[in-house]
Protein backbone atom coordinates (compact mmCIF):
# COMPACT_ATOMS: atom_id res chain seq x y z
CA UNK A 1 0.00 0.00 0.00
CA UNK A 2 2.69 2.76 1.07
CA UNK A 3 5.24 1.81 -2.20
CA UNK A 4 1.89 2.53 -4.16
CA UNK A 5 1.39 5.54 -3.02
CA UNK A 6 5.22 6.77 -3.09
CA UNK A 7 4.90 5.36 -6.67
CA UNK A 8 1.70 7.47 -7.08
CA UNK A 9 3.67 10.89 -5.20
CA UNK A 10 6.82 10.15 -7.51
CA UNK A 11 4.78 9.62 -10.52
CA UNK A 12 2.66 12.75 -10.02
CA UNK A 13 5.97 14.95 -9.49
CA UNK A 14 7.25 13.71 -12.18
CA UNK A 15 4.39 14.58 -14.30
CA UNK A 16 4.59 18.29 -12.49
CA UNK A 17 7.81 18.59 -13.52
CA UNK A 18 7.54 18.21 -17.24
CA UNK A 19 4.32 20.27 -17.71
CA UNK A 20 6.12 22.92 -16.01
CA UNK A 21 9.90 22.50 -17.63
CA UNK A 22 7.15 22.38 -20.82
CA UNK A 23 5.55 25.42 -19.87
CA UNK A 24 9.06 27.40 -19.62
CA UNK A 25 10.15 26.26 -22.66
CA UNK A 26 7.08 27.47 -24.45
CA UNK A 27 7.42 30.64 -22.95
CA UNK A 28 11.27 31.15 -23.82
CA UNK A 29 10.89 30.25 -27.34
CA UNK A 30 7.89 32.90 -27.53
CA UNK A 31 10.71 35.36 -26.12
CA UNK A 32 13.24 33.90 -28.68
CA UNK A 33 10.57 34.12 -31.64
CA UNK A 34 10.01 37.73 -30.52
CA UNK A 35 13.19 38.96 -30.50
CA UNK A 36 13.72 37.40 -33.93
CA UNK A 37 10.71 39.53 -34.91
CA UNK A 38 12.65 42.37 -33.34
CA UNK A 39 15.60 42.64 -35.06
CA UNK A 40 13.94 41.84 -38.41
CA UNK A 41 11.76 45.11 -37.90
CA UNK A 42 15.18 46.78 -37.09
CA UNK A 43 16.63 45.83 -40.56
CA UNK A 44 13.59 46.22 -42.42
CA UNK A 45 14.19 49.67 -41.28
CA UNK A 46 17.55 50.12 -41.54
CA UNK A 47 17.25 48.68 -45.06
CA UNK A 48 13.72 51.79 -45.25
CA UNK A 49 16.08 54.87 -44.11
CA UNK A 50 19.23 54.26 -46.08
CA UNK A 51 18.10 52.37 -49.21
CA UNK A 52 16.38 55.40 -50.50
CA UNK A 53 17.38 56.22 -54.17
CA UNK A 54 18.41 59.95 -54.76
CA UNK A 55 19.08 60.62 -50.73
CA UNK A 56 22.50 61.99 -49.47
CA UNK A 57 24.39 59.89 -47.74
CA UNK A 58 24.86 60.55 -44.28
CA UNK A 59 27.91 58.63 -42.83
CA UNK A 60 27.49 59.70 -39.27
CA UNK A 61 23.73 58.42 -39.13
CA UNK A 62 24.91 55.41 -40.59
CA UNK A 63 27.57 54.45 -38.48
CA UNK A 64 25.69 54.93 -35.62
CA UNK A 65 22.72 52.94 -36.75
CA UNK A 66 24.75 49.76 -37.42
CA UNK A 67 26.26 50.07 -34.11
CA UNK A 68 23.27 50.33 -32.68
CA UNK A 69 22.46 47.19 -34.95
CA UNK A 70 25.35 45.58 -33.61
CA UNK A 71 24.70 45.74 -29.97
CA UNK A 72 20.97 44.47 -30.25
CA UNK A 73 22.63 41.32 -31.99
CA UNK A 74 24.74 40.80 -29.86
CA UNK A 75 22.62 41.37 -26.82
CA UNK A 76 20.07 39.19 -28.32
CA UNK A 77 22.67 36.33 -29.42
CA UNK A 78 24.19 36.69 -25.17
CA UNK A 79 20.47 36.55 -23.98
CA UNK A 80 19.56 33.65 -26.15
CA UNK A 81 18.47 30.97 -23.43
CA UNK A 82 18.45 28.13 -26.47
CA UNK A 83 22.16 27.24 -27.27
CA UNK A 84 20.77 25.55 -30.81
CA UNK A 85 19.05 29.13 -31.62
CA UNK A 86 22.46 31.07 -30.95
CA UNK A 87 24.03 29.63 -34.42
CA UNK A 88 20.61 31.08 -36.01
CA UNK A 89 21.44 34.61 -34.53
CA UNK A 90 25.07 34.50 -36.09
CA UNK A 91 23.53 33.69 -38.78
CA UNK A 92 21.44 36.86 -38.81
CA UNK A 93 24.11 39.06 -37.72
CA UNK A 94 26.19 37.91 -40.84
CA UNK A 95 23.43 38.62 -42.98
CA UNK A 96 22.88 42.16 -41.14
CA UNK A 97 26.47 42.63 -41.48
CA UNK A 98 26.49 42.01 -45.50
CA UNK A 99 23.34 43.98 -46.00
CA UNK A 100 25.32 46.94 -44.20
CA UNK A 101 28.34 46.72 -46.13
CA UNK A 102 26.61 46.65 -49.36
CA UNK A 103 24.50 49.24 -48.20
CA UNK A 104 27.04 51.50 -47.34
CA UNK A 105 29.59 50.90 -50.70
CA UNK A 106 26.22 51.60 -53.19
CA UNK A 107 24.90 54.60 -51.05
CA UNK A 108 28.29 56.66 -50.28
CA UNK A 109 27.96 56.40 -54.36
CA UNK A 110 24.40 57.22 -54.92
CA UNK A 111 23.89 53.70 -56.33
CA UNK A 112 20.86 53.14 -54.82
CA UNK A 113 17.56 51.70 -57.06
CA UNK A 114 14.35 51.10 -56.03
CA UNK A 115 14.86 47.39 -56.99
CA UNK A 116 17.65 46.89 -54.45
CA UNK A 117 16.29 48.06 -51.61
CA UNK A 118 12.73 45.74 -52.78
CA UNK A 119 15.16 42.64 -53.21
CA UNK A 120 17.04 43.40 -49.84
CA UNK A 121 14.31 43.37 -48.10
CA UNK A 122 13.06 40.37 -49.49
CA UNK A 123 16.04 38.65 -48.78
CA UNK A 124 15.92 39.89 -45.38
CA UNK A 125 12.39 38.57 -44.65
CA UNK A 126 13.26 35.12 -46.49
CA UNK A 127 16.34 34.44 -44.00
CA UNK A 128 14.13 35.26 -40.76
CA UNK A 129 11.10 33.28 -41.68
CA UNK A 130 13.80 30.15 -42.37
CA UNK A 131 15.18 30.82 -38.44
CA UNK A 132 11.70 31.00 -37.48
CA UNK A 133 11.26 27.36 -38.79
CA UNK A 134 8.61 28.81 -41.31
CA UNK B 1 12.45 15.23 -49.10
CA UNK B 2 13.22 17.96 -51.45
CA UNK B 3 14.95 17.60 -55.02
CA UNK B 4 14.77 13.67 -54.98
CA UNK B 5 11.17 13.30 -55.44
CA UNK B 6 10.94 13.21 -59.08
CA UNK B 7 7.56 12.14 -59.48
CA UNK B 8 6.10 14.86 -57.33
CA UNK B 9 8.26 17.29 -59.94
CA UNK B 10 5.64 19.31 -62.01
CA UNK B 11 5.67 20.05 -65.36
CA UNK B 12 7.58 23.21 -65.91
CA UNK B 13 6.25 25.14 -68.43
CA UNK B 14 8.10 26.14 -71.59
CA UNK B 15 6.16 29.28 -72.42
CA UNK B 16 8.81 31.49 -73.57
CA UNK B 17 10.18 34.00 -70.42
CA UNK B 18 11.63 37.35 -70.89
CA UNK B 19 15.35 35.49 -70.68
CA UNK B 20 14.52 32.92 -73.12
CA UNK B 21 13.86 35.67 -75.58
CA UNK B 22 17.17 37.40 -74.63
CA UNK B 23 19.37 33.89 -74.73
CA UNK B 24 17.87 33.19 -78.35
CA UNK B 25 19.89 36.13 -79.85
CA UNK B 26 23.14 34.52 -78.54
CA UNK B 27 25.10 33.95 -81.23
CA UNK B 28 28.63 32.57 -79.97
CA UNK B 29 28.22 28.78 -80.33
CA UNK B 30 29.84 28.42 -77.17
CA UNK B 31 27.60 31.07 -74.99
CA UNK B 32 24.61 29.64 -76.55
CA UNK B 33 25.59 26.47 -75.18
CA UNK B 34 26.33 27.65 -72.11
CA UNK B 35 22.97 29.36 -71.78
CA UNK B 36 21.19 26.19 -73.34
CA UNK B 37 22.50 24.54 -70.26
CA UNK B 38 21.35 26.85 -67.43
CA UNK B 39 17.91 27.64 -69.22
CA UNK B 40 17.61 23.38 -69.10
CA UNK B 41 18.93 23.33 -65.19
CA UNK B 42 16.64 26.38 -64.26
CA UNK B 43 13.83 24.74 -66.00
CA UNK B 44 14.39 21.77 -63.88
CA UNK B 45 15.25 23.33 -60.82
CA UNK B 46 11.82 25.40 -61.33
CA UNK B 47 9.87 22.29 -61.37
CA UNK B 48 11.65 20.73 -58.33
CA UNK B 49 9.46 18.89 -55.49
CA UNK B 50 11.02 21.50 -53.14
CA UNK B 51 9.49 24.80 -52.45
CA UNK B 52 13.12 26.08 -51.35
CA UNK B 53 14.45 24.99 -54.77
CA UNK B 54 11.75 26.01 -56.80
CA UNK B 55 12.26 29.53 -54.84
CA UNK B 56 15.66 30.20 -55.11
CA UNK B 57 14.99 29.95 -59.42
CA UNK B 58 12.16 31.87 -59.38
CA UNK B 59 14.52 34.82 -57.31
CA UNK B 60 17.53 34.08 -59.67
CA UNK B 61 15.31 34.48 -62.94
CA UNK B 62 14.08 37.72 -61.64
CA UNK B 63 17.16 38.84 -60.72
CA UNK B 64 18.51 38.42 -63.80
CA UNK B 65 15.77 39.95 -65.77
CA UNK B 66 16.57 43.53 -63.18
CA UNK B 67 19.79 42.66 -64.21
CA UNK B 68 19.30 43.01 -67.87
CA UNK B 69 16.90 45.68 -67.50
CA UNK B 70 19.55 48.11 -65.75
CA UNK B 71 17.37 48.27 -62.27
CA UNK B 72 19.79 46.37 -60.39
CA UNK B 73 23.80 46.53 -61.58
CA UNK B 74 26.09 43.28 -61.62
CA UNK B 75 27.49 44.17 -57.40
CA UNK B 76 23.65 43.94 -56.57
CA UNK B 77 23.17 40.54 -58.56
CA UNK B 78 26.53 39.04 -56.91
CA UNK B 79 25.42 40.30 -53.36
CA UNK B 80 22.12 38.64 -54.04
CA UNK B 81 23.98 35.40 -55.19
CA UNK B 82 25.92 35.24 -52.22
CA UNK B 83 22.66 35.84 -50.04
CA UNK B 84 21.21 33.16 -51.75
CA UNK B 85 24.08 30.71 -51.63
CA UNK B 86 24.51 31.46 -47.49
CA UNK B 87 21.04 30.70 -47.62
CA UNK B 88 20.78 27.38 -49.58
CA UNK B 89 23.85 25.82 -47.97
CA UNK B 90 22.78 25.06 -45.45
CA UNK B 91 19.62 23.36 -46.99
CA UNK B 92 21.81 21.16 -49.19
CA UNK B 93 23.85 20.09 -46.25
CA UNK B 94 20.73 19.32 -44.63
CA UNK B 95 19.70 16.64 -47.55
CA UNK B 96 19.86 13.03 -47.16
CA UNK B 97 23.43 11.69 -49.09
CA UNK B 98 21.68 10.47 -52.22
CA UNK B 99 19.88 13.87 -52.81
CA UNK B 100 22.57 16.15 -52.02
CA UNK B 101 23.65 16.26 -55.07
CA UNK B 102 21.32 17.15 -57.56
CA UNK B 103 19.87 19.78 -54.78
CA UNK B 104 23.02 21.14 -55.27
CA UNK B 105 23.35 20.74 -59.19
CA UNK B 106 19.45 22.49 -58.83
CA UNK B 107 20.55 25.23 -56.16
CA UNK B 108 24.65 26.52 -55.90
CA UNK B 109 25.24 25.65 -59.00
CA UNK B 110 22.64 27.04 -61.37
CA UNK B 111 23.46 30.10 -59.11
CA UNK B 112 27.07 29.88 -60.27
CA UNK B 113 26.30 29.34 -63.68
CA UNK B 114 23.97 32.39 -63.57
CA UNK B 115 27.36 34.58 -62.13
CA UNK B 116 30.23 33.11 -64.30
CA UNK B 117 28.59 32.41 -67.76
CA UNK B 118 24.96 34.24 -68.03
CA UNK B 119 25.51 37.53 -66.42
CA UNK B 120 28.59 38.35 -68.74
CA UNK B 121 26.42 37.86 -71.61
CA UNK B 122 23.41 39.96 -70.10
CA UNK B 123 25.98 42.77 -69.60
CA UNK B 124 27.15 42.61 -72.83
CA UNK B 125 23.15 42.65 -74.40
CA UNK B 126 22.69 46.18 -71.92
Amino acid sequence: MNSTLVARNVFLCVAAILIASCGTATFTKTGSDATIESLRNFELAFIDEFAVPGKKFNAAAFNAKVNEGNARFQQAIADEKFTARRPVLVDLKAQFDADAAHLKSKASRGKITPALASEMKKDVNKIYDHALGR
Amino acid sequence: MPSGGNKKRKKTSRKKSELDSAFDQVGDESAAAAMKEFQDLLAEAKGDSSELVRQNAQELERRLVLLKNGQIDKEDFDFFVENQKRDLRVFVDSQPAQAQERAEKLTLHVLEIAATKVVPVLIAMI
